[in-house]
């Protein structure tokens, strides 16, 4: 779970291309250390837009992957996404680091309470035994296998099946990789009570997209 | 399904190429106006549209000139 990668230290020229270069890809940046990620913050505090564009980098996907399994669609996820980054972006000020979370967790934070604030302002379209309807718009890219969507879909159905509060906890553990103290900080739960509900939920999450993945599941 | 293979399902769940475009077009476009000055937008606009800049520098100098005497003249007849 420890975010520190060996060699990862500080953001050099050609870690800033590296990440300029897969960044049309679509894929994650190399993560960088705690402490590198805490120079970066001071950075960008500064006003150095070269750190805040790493910092971006460092954490758009991931908020993104989060809010994903949080919400019903993936354009309610790009929403969330550029504007829970705006807001991380801009409010770097804001930020205290802790001892017992991340950066990251920080970050996340802010994704939770503004997938929250959709959450809200969507209530009225859930339907009347207040689950969610079918997955209207998985996302796909027509540049994937048949496998991969195939997998993504089941993710999104099983995750609809769970309440709101376990697919936000799951989706920050797989998600986000937080750990159940991070997860505890972000949505203001004890991490006793996060690794129940985590516990509980691994193991619904698991065995319905097993069930959907297997020949007789009914997907193909 | 182990921690492991629940981490692999969400890779499944990464923005795609166009969203992450998109994404970053957006946050990136917010951004830069932000940091924008607006003495930096004028020099931009006078860079960009010399003809539009004319015509916002010329508005400006004759509000500038018959702003006061129009101003006076209120003033008198009040």
């Amino acid at each position: 779970m420890a975010a520190a990668m060996p060699g990862a230290s500080v953001a050099s020229p050609l870690r800033l291309l590296f990440a300029a270069l897969i960044r049309p890809l679509g894929g994650d940046a190399e993560p960088l250390s705690e402490d590198a990620i805490a120079r970066l913050v001071d950075q960008a505090r500064a006003g150095d837009t070269g750190a805040r564009h790493t910092l971006y980098v460092q954490h758009v996907d991931r908020v993104f992957r989060t809010v994903r399994g949080m919400l019903r669609s993936a354009a309610d996820a790009e929403d969330v996404t550029q504007d829970a980054m705006l807001t991380v972006l801009t409010s770097l000020h804001k930020y205290t680091p802790r001892a017992d979370a991340r950066f990251a967790a920080w970050v996340m934070t802010i994704a939770v309470n503004t997938a929250r604030r959709r959450f809200r302002r969507r209530r009225p379209a859930l339907t009347p035994t207040g689950e969610l309807p079918e997955i209207p718009d998985d996302g796909a890219d027509p540049a994937d296998g048949l496998d991969r969507a195939r997998r993504r879909r089941a993710l999104l159905i099983a995750l609809a099946e769970l309440s709101e509060r376990e697919r936000v906890i799951v989706s920050l553990r797989y998600g986000a990789e937080l750990n159940a103290s991070e997860i505890g900080v972000a949505v203001g739960v004890e991490p006793a009570t996060i690794r129940k509900i985590l516990e509980r939920a691994r193991t619904r999450l698991g065995a319905r997209i097993e069930g959907l993945l297997a020949p007789a599941g009914g997907m193909r | 399904m182990n921690d492991d293979e629940l981490a692999g399902a969400w890779t499944t769940i990464e923005p795609t190429v166009d969203q992450r475009r998109r994404i970053d077009a957006h946050v990136f476009a917010w951004l830069e106006a932000r940091d924008t000055t607006l003495a930096a937008e004028w020099l931009g606009l006078l860079r960009l549209r010399p003809f539009s800049a004319a015509g916002l520098v010329a508005v400006s100098a004759v509000t500038v000139a018959t702003a006061p005497p129009l101003m006076w003249l209120a003033l008198a007849l009040w």
